[in-house]
Formats: C-alpha cells, structure tokens, sequence
C-alpha cells in the first residue's frame, strides 16, 4: 500500500516541471489565441478583451480573410516557401547524404564543410545574404550587371524576384537534415546490399530499390522539417527585405500585428496564429499523405 | 559513443568510377555553396573601401580597421557571454524537466501516461509564433520582459516535442532487469532514477541537449522579441541592431559579421564529432 503510494508520488512529481512547461507555453497560449479570436482586442483595450456579439462572433476571421491587405499575400508566400523547401530540399539532402555515404575520400571534409552554414544562425546568414545582394558592392549585382550593364536596381525590391532571392539564402543548407539521412543510410545491414548485388542492384538502382526504400521514414521526417520550416520562414524575410515588395509571411504579419505595429491587434494576430496552425497541421497531414508507406510498399510492388 | 560497433557498409572498393566522378561533383558543388558566402564576407572585410572595388574584386591591401573597431567599441564578447549563458542554462533546464517526464513516461504504467505523451508530442505542431502575443504577454506580466531569465524560461520550454521523445527512446531501451535488481537491493525510485537509470541514459540526453543547445544558440525569433536592452542582447538578436548601426560603414559591418560568425564554426570544428554524433543518432562517427 505505502509502496504504491510512494510510486504515485514519486510519478507525480517527476511529471510536474514538463506539464508546468506545456500548460504555460503551449496549453494556456493556445487556449487564449482560440479564444481571443472570437474578441475585439486590440491597443485601444488591451486589458479588457471582449467577445464579439453572437451573430458577429467570425469578426476578426472575417476581416483577415476579406480586409486585411496582406494576408492572402503572406498565406501564398508561406505555402510557396513550404512547397519550395520540400521540392529542392528533399532531393538534394538524398542525394548528398548518399554521395556522402559512400565513404570516399574527402567526403568526412565534404560533410563537415556543409554543416557549417547550419552552425551559424539563419540570422547572421539572412544579414550575410544581405550584403551579398546589396546593390552597390554586392557580388550577385555583378553577375547579373555582366549580362545587362545598366542594371543598378536592388533585386530585393523587385516583386518576385525576390521571392527567389530569400529562397536561395536558405533552401540550399541543409546539412542537419542530411546528418540525420546519412546516420539512417549508415545504419542500413549491408546484407541487404550483398543481396541486392546478387540480384544485380547496382549503382542508381542499388539507391533506388534499397537504399529509398530503407530510409523512406526519415525522408519523410525531412520533407516535413523542410516544409514546415518554410511555412513559418521569418528571420530571412525579416532581414533581407522586411517585408518589403510583397514578400510577408504569415510569421511576419502575426508578430507585426501582434508587436510591432503602432496599432496593435492582438486579437487579429491571434486569429492568424490560429490559422497558421491549422493549415500548418494540414501541410503534415498532406505530407504524411504522400509520403505514406503503403503508398511507397505498392510502388515498389509494381516495378518488381 | 553509444557502444554499437561501427557498421561499415560504405566499401569504397564497391564504388564504380561514373560514380565516383559524380559523387566528387556533388561534394564540390555542395563545398562551394556552403563556403562562399562565409568566404566573400572574409574577403571584403578586408577591403578598406567597398564601394571602391566592389564584388568579386580583390582587396588591395589587408585592412584591419573594422576589426580593431568592432573589438573596441562593440564589446563583441558579451554578447556571445549572453547567448552562452542563455543556451546553456535554457538547455540544461529543459533536458532536467524532460528526463524526468522521458522516464517516467518510458518506463512506468499509470493512469494519463496516454494522454502527456500525446501532448508533448502534439506540441511539434504548434508553430511557436502562432503564440507569439500571449507567450509576449506571460512574459511581461510575470514581469520577465527585457531580462535574459525570460529568455531563458521560453528557451527551457523551447521544442520539447524533439528532447522528449529523444530520451524517452533511450529509456526504453534500457533492460528492465537493471530497475529489478536495484529495487531488490533496496534502492527507492529517486535512487534507481540518479544512480542507476540516468547514469546508463547519458548519451541519449546528451544527444538531446546537443541539439537544443545548437537550436537555442541560434535562436532568433524570441531574442529578438523579449530582449530591448542592447547589453543583454544574445548573438543572434545583437545583428538585427547591426542593419541600422552601421549604416554606411561596411567596413565595420563586415568585420562584425565576420567576428559574429567565426567562433561557432571554430567551436563546430573542434567538436564535430559529437555534432555529427548526436544529429545522426550514434549512426555516423565524427
């Protein structure tokens, strides 16, 4: 009986600091942001936020969806940069990791080297990008005044262009994600390559029928950093153009409704994060989806 | 690391030439995509005047001036002493609080055990700046705002998802037979937990505090939010003052970037054997 006690007790308390941890920051802010999205909140009562009537109770979702100018704006560049993310990331990081696999000579040097840019904040590399697109000393100005001289606008400021270039600041670092592929390729029986050869598996198609496959999990761990770390890009933006020349995101717009701005919205900036987590959810949901393995087993099922 | 003997898969023996060409391809492409920007910063900030020879030209002569600037006037090092402090102690923190719920949870049967995993776990869906207004909000009214201790108590509760299931693996791992023989001798449950259980788990909370170290010491986002104060601004937030503060002095913006950058790649370089170890899982050696 005392033991059983002690074992509550002991269960309990070890609990304790992690639940603390989830109802402050996770529990209690999501309750509030889903609550506060049914109220007017905003600079002019910030200590007294009040529920809208019952028949206006969609408000705040109504003005982010039709009056807000820069929501559509900020919602298409995140599923842009999401979208970006997993069609560049994922294949590039397979195929790194596999050239990296194969234990050639330089290639510890090779994976070290590419670490590198993830070592150092996205903050010092946006400031570095920065400089390298600045328009006056900046080496891709040069590249591109090579092929038209009179070119001395900032490509920052182009619409879509842009895009473009807050993309290429970060889509091509991704040596973390390809440290977690490679240890999973790592771990792969090298019977199963033995055998492979037999069958005749060989160069690509030795990758393509048993190494894919194998690591097929952690692939699909990547495309979900790749795109929800797209989906809630800020600190490029942020640096680079600040959100300049249509190129918001939805993180943007929160923190700049939420902090930022002269007139904040609070409740308005709660709404979107509520959005932003559900269409976050369905961006994994999509992605569980397409990536599934019963999807990838009858794939394989059909080629054999 | 971890014990597991080295599984070598990797036979250079079995690589054909085609391959090896296209494998040497990749490898340089991906050094020079990793490398130039660093080394473009490097260069120019040796260029007294950037506007004079812009781009890829060279520098003239080697021009230390923003150097000696940006050690004498910026006071470089206590920021990186803020962002030490801030990582270390949000991570140290945070693997206590999440060890403790990883065992538990891994190893002991009990009512809602279902329910917090589900929980801790869900919370990797939660974009953290979806909560941006009411976490700013806790902060202040617990009158945290502005002090690195606010700092550090978002950080302690920073991706939780990724530490708990991390360690809780590792104790899943350990046999039960370990927790048996203990409980025989007489050791309690504190006991068993510090001296038997946590002892065998320290590579798999290391591997988590590795990770949220490196997460926490390039965090931006809520540096940039709590911190006003410019001395107790941590790395990352201290270059968002740098756009502004410079103006036209490139000379001296570059130096800083390069002073700002160089230490973790350094720091990197001589450990990236445990980088490399607890990103992979164990998998790849350093």
């Amino acid at each position: 009986m005392k033991q059983r006690r002690n074992k509550a007790i002991f269960i309990t308390l070890f609990l304790i600091p992690a639940c603390l941890c989830f109802l402050m920051f996770y529990a209690y802010p999501i309750l509030q942001i889903v609550v506060t999205s049914f109220c007017k909140w905003d600079y002019t009562n910030l200590s007294s936020p009040q529920f809208y009537g019952v028949g206006e109770l969609l408000t705040n979702y109504k003005y982010i969806f039709t009056e807000y100018p820069y929501f559509w704006e900020a919602l298409k560049n995140s599923l842009c940069w999401a979208l970006v993310g997993v069609v560049i990331q994922v294949p590039l990081t397979l195929v790194v990791a596999i050239v990296l696999s194969k234990g050639l000579r330089f290639s510890k040097f090779a994976r070290n080297v590419y670490i590198v840019p993830s070592v150092i904040s996205s903050a010092a590399m946006g400031l570095i990008f920065l400089q390298l697109y600045n328009a006056r000393y900046g080496p891709i100005q040069q590249i591109i005044q090579k092929f038209s001289p009179d070119f001395t606008d900032s490509i920052l400021l182009m619409e879509g262009i842009n895009f473009w270039a807050i993309v290429f600041a970060y889509v091509f670092f991704c040596g973390t994600t390809t440290i977690m592929l490679l240890g999973q390729i790592h771990s792969i029986a090298p019977e199963l390559y033995e055998a492979g050869k037999i069958d005749g598996a060989k160069g690509l198609k030795r990758e393509l029928y048993i190494t894919i496959p194998l690591v097929m999990p952690t692939i699909k761990t990547v495309a979900t950093l790749a795109a929800t770390s797209g989906f809630l890009l800020y600190n490029e933006v942020f640096f680079l153009t600040n959100g300049a020349a249509g190129t918001k995101s939805i993180t943007y717009i929160i923190r700049e409704l939420a902090i930022t701005s002269s007139r904040t919205q609070y409740a308005r900036a709660n709404t979107i994060g509520v959005v932003q987590i559900v269409i976050g959810l369905l961006l994994v949901a999509v992605i569980n989806f397409a990536f599934s393995e019963k999807k990838i087993k009858n794939r394989g099922g059909e080629k054999a | 690391m971890i014990g597991k003997r080295k599984i070598k898969n990797s036979n250079p023996m079995s690589v054909q030439k085609g391959e090896a060409v296209f494998a040497y391809i990749v490898m340089a492409v991906i050094c020079v995509i990793a490398l130039f920007p660093i080394v473009w910063v490097v260069m120019s900030s040796f260029k007294e005047d950037l506007l004079a020879n812009p781009g890829f030209a060279l520098p003239d002569n080697i021009y230390l001036g923003g150097y000696i600037k940006v050690f004498t006037q910026l006071g470089i090092t206590r920021y990186f002493a803020n962002s030490f402090i801030c990582a270390t102690l949000g991570t140290i923190l945070s693997m206590t609080a999440f060890s403790m719920a990883a065992y538990v949870v891994a190893r002991y049967q009990f009512k809602g055990r279902g329910i917090i995993t589900a929980c801790i776990m869900a919370t990797m869906f939660v974009p953290p700046a979806a909560l941006t207004f009411p976490v700013y909000n806790l902060i202040k009214n617990a009158g945290l705002f502005n002090t690195r201790m606010g700092l550090i108590f978002i950080y302690t509760c920073y991706e939780i998802a990724v530490s708990f299931m991390v360690i809780r693996n590792y104790f899943a791992t350990i046999p039960e037979e370990l927790e048996e023989a203990a409980r025989i001798d007489g050791c309690n449950y504190l006991q068993i937990f510090l001296k038997i259980m946590l002892p065998i788990a320290r590579p798999g909370i290391f591997t988590a505090a590795v990770l949220h170290w490196l997460k926490l010491w390039n965090e931006f986002y809520w540096a940039s939010l709590i911190i006003v104060d410019r001395e107790k601004m941590t790395v990352p937030a201290i270059l968002s003052q740098f756009t502004t503060s410079f103006q036209t002095d490139y000379n001296g913006l570059l130096s800083a970037i390069v002073v700002i950058v160089i230490p973790p790649i350094l720091l990197f370089t001589f450990s990236s054997k445990f980088f490399v170890e607890a990103l992979s899982g164990g998998a790849v050696k350093g």
